[in-house]
This record gives C-alpha cells, sequence and structure tokens, in this order.
C-alpha cells in the first residue's frame, strides 16, 4: 500500500528481496516479508528498480533508508543500487549462516534471519554510499 | 502533455496540484492536470509514499511537494 507522507518528515523506509531462483533468494524474499510483517518497512519490487521503472525508481531515492537483501554474494540488490547511485543498507543471507544451494529453508530459519535483520535495523545506518 | 498528481487528497497533494498549474502558467504551457487517487493505480506506477508527480506517465518525484520552479525544471526538460 503507498503511503501518505502528508503530515509526516520521516518517508518510510522500502524493502527490496532477491528474486533470485536459488534457495536464499527464496530465504531472502521471506525475510523480507517478514521484516515488512513486523513494520519494519513496505515491501516493494527489486526488478522493476533494476528495470529503470520510473515510479519505482523515484520511490527509491525518495524512501528514508532503502533496505536491500540479497540472496547470496552475486549481490544484484545491490549492483542495482550501485548502478543508479541510490543509498542503501545491504544484507546478504548468506552472512546468517545459509548455504546456496544446500540449506534447506524453513519457518524457522526465516524467522531466525529476519530477527538477526530486526536487530542489525536497530542498530546505527551503515548505508552504502550512493 | 498530461501532468498527473499522484495522491488521495491530501493537503501535500493539493498543493502539490496548485504549483503545477502555477507552473504550467508560469510557461504558457497546454496540459492536462489529471489527479490520480485511485491506490491501485498509484501502486501500479511504483510510487510508495505520495504526492507524486508524473509527466506523460513518466514518474517524476515521489514524497515531496515540488514548487513551481522545480516543476518548471521538470517540464523544460531537466530534473
Amino acid at each position: 500500500m503507498a503511503e501518505c507522507c502528508c503530515g509526516s518528515d520521516n518517508p518510510i523506509s522500502l524493502l527490496y528481496a532477491c528474486s533470485g531462483a536459488a534457495n536464499t533468494g527464496y530465504l531472502a524474499d521471506n525475510v523480507a516479508r517478514a521484516l515488512a510483517s513486523r513494520g519494519l518497512g513496505k515491501m516493494t519490487c527489486l526488478a522493476a528498480v533494476g528495470a529503470g521503472l520510473s515510479g519505482f525508481v523515484e520511490s527509491a531515492k525518495g524512501a528514508g533508508e532503502n533496505l536491500v537483501i540479497d540472496g547470496c554474494p552475486v549481490a544484484c540488490g545491490r549492483k542495482v543500487f550501485e548502478n543508479l547511485g541510490i543509498p542503501f543498507r545491504h544484507f546478504v543471507t548468506t552472512d546468517y549462516g545459509v548455504e546456496k544451494g544446500r540449506t534447506e529453508i524453513t519457518a524457522r530459519l526465516i524467522d531466525r534471519t529476519a530477527d538477526s535483520l530486526a536487530k542489525e535495523l536497530a542498530h546505527g545506518c551503515d548505508c552504502a554510499a550512493g | 502533455m498530461t501532468i498527473q498528481i499522484l495522491g488521495t487528497g491530501c493537503p501535500k497533494c493539493r498543493q502539490l496540484e496548485a504549483n503545477a498549474r502555477e507552473a504550467l502558467a508560469s510557461m504558457s504551457l497546454e496540459a492536462t492536470v489529471e489527479k490520480v487517487t485511485d491506490l491501485d493505480a498509484i501502486m501500479d506506477m511504483g510510487v510508495m509514499m505520495t504526492p507524486g508527480l508524473a509527466v506523460d506517465g513518466v514518474v517524476k518525484s515521489t514524497a515531496k511537494v515540488l514548487g513551481k520552479d522545480e516543476i518548471v525544471r521538470i517540464l523544460q526538460g531537466g530534473k
């Protein structure tokens, strides 16, 4: 759901997840959904930003924070934001004990990874340079 | 030329519309100003934070009330 900025000087955070085919992409997507359901941001489409669709790109530019969750070190999400020069915070699911192509993605793992990211989000911003 | 004001009708959206009309008048430019208030339509354009402004279907800004001069620059082809 789009957010009205009327009366607010604090734009919302936007969540972007890897849409890759591997287990790690599946985890990234589910973790982003979990964080959104916890109210830590609104989920929107990384692929649309990568495609350069104007509304998605402008929303990223106007967001309070862009939280990019990549599945693996290929880091497509990071590269999308770097190419556009838009600041973002970056997370990779393989940094949380997940092995690409091997680890089974369970509801428990999704919760545990979302917990870890939520803790990091609660700490200060170390936004990647735009 | 079509200018779309994306938002549900809050004061900031109305201010953006007024600024857009002022920008058009200052340039003596003919354009249709259209208000898009349906949230699904706004989301389909990728706009996550309103108010937004689009020119001929291309979103130029979100989450801010552009001033008249900023809108003039956009309409002149700048950003």
